[in-house]
């Protein structure tokens, strides 16, 4: 992903730079944006308007899931015994798990920790991840050292074995979930940020803006900034995807997101041993959590052929 | 012995796959004469070396019942002791046994089964040293303080004093104190005989032990292997009518069952959970379903939260909230079955709805107790389990129904051990309900009642809720007094009565064991300690 550099882009990013020249004007003539080039691109793609339309879902869905459903997974008579492992039915339509709760119902509500999980730490690694980035390749020299040589230590502990070692022994929800895959996420965002600041900072645009006696922060908030963010975003979409997995994989194993708070992960945890028995009950996470990790990935993935000239 | 093993066999059932146990195609003994003949039936690897007094497992009991023949054995089906090696057993206070033997057992080697090869034998399981698994079975005998003093003291003696040699036939025991289910507790493995031969080297007769049973080695242990055993021709009881067995050892179930289906093993005393759904289509007349000594409860820490659970209304609540009929169908698939008594029901003094009301489930009565007594305080329980043994699945049942039918917020605790729970309700640092289950160590009403609810169970035993009631105290004490079996046993109904009034425990459910062989064999019988009768199995 490191070849979605964005070299010669040289606007400062707003998209209404152009002087005024009114619809007719735009019509004949490109405004020479990044991002508005990207959204053109984005709005014509197929893939993207699949994924960002189930990306919408998935959050209206975890913001406000009593729209889709009737009753909540944790009202004290939300599971009876008597319906256990009972397969789908018009009425409802996920079935049934061994303790006779509704799927249905608890596959919509587990969406929101998925998503909190999946927005906190992409926005914690982007801030972290980005601001550490963006100062290390701004300053350079020693500071830029000893921040990478940081970054290295973190880098070098796998995502899930990282995650598994923090977790055990400490109260397991949404939010040190988040933390813990934040911890241990940031390095690759600050990596992609330092890179490309190193490649901008030295573009003419920036130097004319020091020559013009621009102050530091702001030829870095204003000049570098929004041109070296495009391919930390396209990193940050997929790999929400990929921390919503990781959720799931650390409920799985028991020491992410605890009962009784819901999860895919514990959901597929808890069916495994009668899959044979009553697929049904795997199933339905599996393919929420499935589509949900597809969704953001597919995102990411066209923002990045949206915003990489080169494969323009 | 808490059920320990069948925790392991469920979690060896879960991994499926991993085994790659080598399946000898060879069906053994298949079409052969119809007298002798040889099977193979299933095993786990046992725990320790095959002897009597360190075994406190399932599986070596499984072969030690095959190579001896205790003083006692129970009957298959009533599971009342009947004399085995004794002639006879008599005692006028409870207090002092005197017991003899029967002429004409010896032992595989040919050496005699007399008083000494019995004293010789508890006499080593009783002392500390030896750390064998079945020494708590010899602290009744008088002088056994001597030989365990516990931790970090060294015994003062080497034989009980309890244990006297009459003559070669005969020897008495005394008891510390008057216990009339005695006889009962002989049957039990612990007090199998040892023989001279045992005395020299204990860790290498454990590989190939010289019993005194129907059965004798063939070879030595093969480890996670087989261990063979062939008829034993000299045996004074019923001569066992095949010629020898082969106890093959899994480490999965499910692989066991599929031999079962190809007959390449003949019995199966422990069907795997997946095969519950079809097996009793498929064995019809050759599927064994019957009650095991288990029973599972939900633990209240009386002593350290008399706050949430001091009220006997709440813990009636509680009881009469759970719907333990559709407990055991839908998550045990009928591998359980609802409680009724705190004895189970292969026990003699077990009385069918001795339980009664709290028995029986009735939302709105215990949601009546609940609001009457109070509730807890909080308005939250914690349901403890241990992870490791499959108890999640009915654990979180029971919160569901509780927080359907009382109102109350309940949390499933899981500890990822179950002696970490043990050990935090040791410490009183743990103040919610608990899982908690218990399976006999002999088929006595005693069992089920002083080991769980006795006040010396606090520190010696399994009393893990706090539970005291002198009442209680007082009638299994002259229980234990009552020389008479029918009398002694009313007693202890009475002592029952008194637990199912105070409900220090909630039964849930007791255990059910599932067991089918194949067609080239017959009069197979499972006995009440889960193991298969071997001596009376014959080809077909």
């Amino acid at each position: 992903m490191t070849d979605t550099q964005t070299a010669g882009a040289p606007s400062t990013g707003t998209a209404a730079s152009g002087p005024a020249g009114g619809k007719k004007d735009e019509k004949q003539e490109r405004i020479a944006s990044l991002w508005s080039d990207a959204w053109r691109d984005l709005r014509s793609n197929p893939i993207f308007l699949i994924g960002a339309f189930l990306v919408f879902c998935m959050l209206v869905l975890s913001a406000v899931p009593g729209w889709f459903t009737s009753g909540t997974p944790f009202a004290a008579n939300a599971c009876t015994l008597q319906n256990s492992l009972k397969p789908p039915t018009g009425e409802n339509w996920f079935g049934f798990d061994v303790q006779g709760c509704d799927i249905y119902t608890r596959t919509i509500w587990a969406a929101r920790n998925s998503v909190i999980v999946g927005v906190v730490t992409t926005t914690l690694v982007l801030t972290v991840g980005g601001a550490l980035g963006l100062l290390a390749g701004w300053l350079g020299g020693i500071m830029d050292s000893i921040l990478s040589r940081i970054t290295e230590i973190f880098f070098a502990i796998p995502l899930l074995l990282g995650g598994m070692l923090i977790m055990s022994g400490r109260e397991g929800n949404a939010w040190t979930v988040s933390a813990v895959l934040a911890t241990l996420g940031w390095p690759q965002i600050f990596r992609i940020m330092r890179s490309s600041v190193l490649q901008h900072k030295n573009n003419d645009y920036v130097v004319a803006a020091r020559a013009l006696g621009a102050s530091t922060v702001r030829i870095t908030l204003r000049h570098i900034l929004p041109n070296a963010i495009a391919p930390v975003i396209v990193v940050g979409a997929i790999s929400l995807g990929v921390y919503i997995g990781a959720e799931a994989a650390l409920s799985y194993l028991g020491i992410g997101v605890q009962p009784p708070e819901i999860s895919w992960g514990l959901m597929i945890s808890d069916a495994k041993d009668r899959f044979l028995q009553a697929p049904h009950v795997l199933l339905f996470p599996a393919a929420a959590l499935s589509i949900t990790v597809l969704a953001f990935i597919m995102v990411g993935d066209a923002v990045r052929d949206a915003l990489d000239p080169k494969l323009r | 012995m808490r059920g320990a093993t069948s925790a392991k066999w469920v979690a060896g059932a879960v991994i499926v796959a991993m085994a790659a146990t080598a399946c000898s195609t060879s069906k053994e003994g298949d079409g052969k004469a119809k007298s002798g003949g040889n099977i193979t039936v299933v095993l786990g690897e046992p725990q320790h070396g095959l002897i009597g007094q360190n075994t406190a497992e399932s599986e070596g009991a499984e072969v030690l019942n095959a190579l001896f023949t205790g003083l006692v054995d129970y009957d298959n089906k009533t599971n009342e002791p009947k004399l085995a090696v004794a002639e006879s057993i008599e005692t006028q206070d409870s207090k002092t046994w005197t017991i003899k033997l029967k002429d004409g057992y010896t032992f595989h080697n040919g050496e005699k089964v007399d008083a000494q090869s019995f004293v010789r034998a508890w006499n080593w399981g009783a002392n500390q040293d030896n750390a064998a698994e079945g020494l708590p079975f010899f602290s009744k005998i008088e002088g056994s303080d001597e030989l365990a003093p516990g931790k970090d003291k060294k015994p003062t003696a080497t034989e009980l004093k309890g244990l006297k040699v009459v003559d070669e036939k005969t020897f008495t025991v005394t008891l510390k104190a008057p216990f009339s289910q005695f006889k009962t507790m002989l049957g039990y493995n612990a007090f199998y005989p040892l023989p001279k031969a045992f005395e020299a080297d204990p860790k290498k007769f454990g590989e190939a032990p010289i019993g005194n049973g129907p059965f004798q080695m063939d070879g030595a242990w093969e480890h996670n292997k087989q261990i063979k055993v062939k008829r034993f021709e000299n045996y004074a009881g019923g001569k066992a009518k095949l010629d020898g067995v082969t106890f093959k050892i899994y480490d999965n179930l499910d692989t066991a069952y599929n031999d079962l289906r190809a007959d390449t093993i003949q019995i199966v005393d422990k069907l795997p959970t997946s095969a519950m759904a079809t097996v009793s289509q498929e064995f019809g007349e050759r599927y064994i379903y019957k009650p095991e000594s288990g029973v599972g409860y939900v633990g209240l820490p009386l002593s350290t939260n008399p706050e949430a659970f001091g009220k006997v209304e709440i813990r009636k609540a509680i009881s009469m909230a759970i719907d333990r009929e559709a407990l055991t169908k839908t998550i045990f698939n009928g591998t359980r079955k609802p409680a009724d008594d705190f004895i189970n029901p292969i026990i003699p003094g077990y009385r069918k709805g001795a339980l009664g009301e709290v028995g029986t489930y009735n939302p709105t009565k215990a949601k009546e107790l609940w609001t009457q007594a109070g509730g807890v305080p909080g308005n939250k329980i914690e349901l403890g389990y241990n992870a490791d043994g499959g108890h999640k699945e009915w654990i979180e049942a029971v919160a569901n129904q509780l927080k359907a039918n009382l109102g109350v917020e309940v949390t499933a605790k899981p500890f990822a051990k179950f002696g970490d729970m043990l050990t935090d309700l040791g410490d009183k640092k743990y103040k919610g309900a608990f899982r908690m289950a218990w399976s006999m160590d002999y088929p006595a009403a005693e069992n089920y009642l002083r080991p769980i609810f006795s006040k010396v169970a606090i520190d010696h035993g399994s009393n893990y809720g706090g539970y005291v009631n002198e009442e209680f105290e007082k009638l299994m004490d002259e229980a234990d007094k009552t020389v008479d079996p029918a009398a002694s046993l009313k007693l202890y109904q009475q002592a029952d009565d008194i637990i199912i009034r105070d409900l220090p425990y909630i039964p849930v459910f007791t255990y059910m064991s599932s067991s089918a062989y194949s067609k080239s064999v017959k009069n197979v019988e499972i006995d009440a300690q889960g193991r298969m009768d071997l001596a009376n199995v014959e080809l077909n």
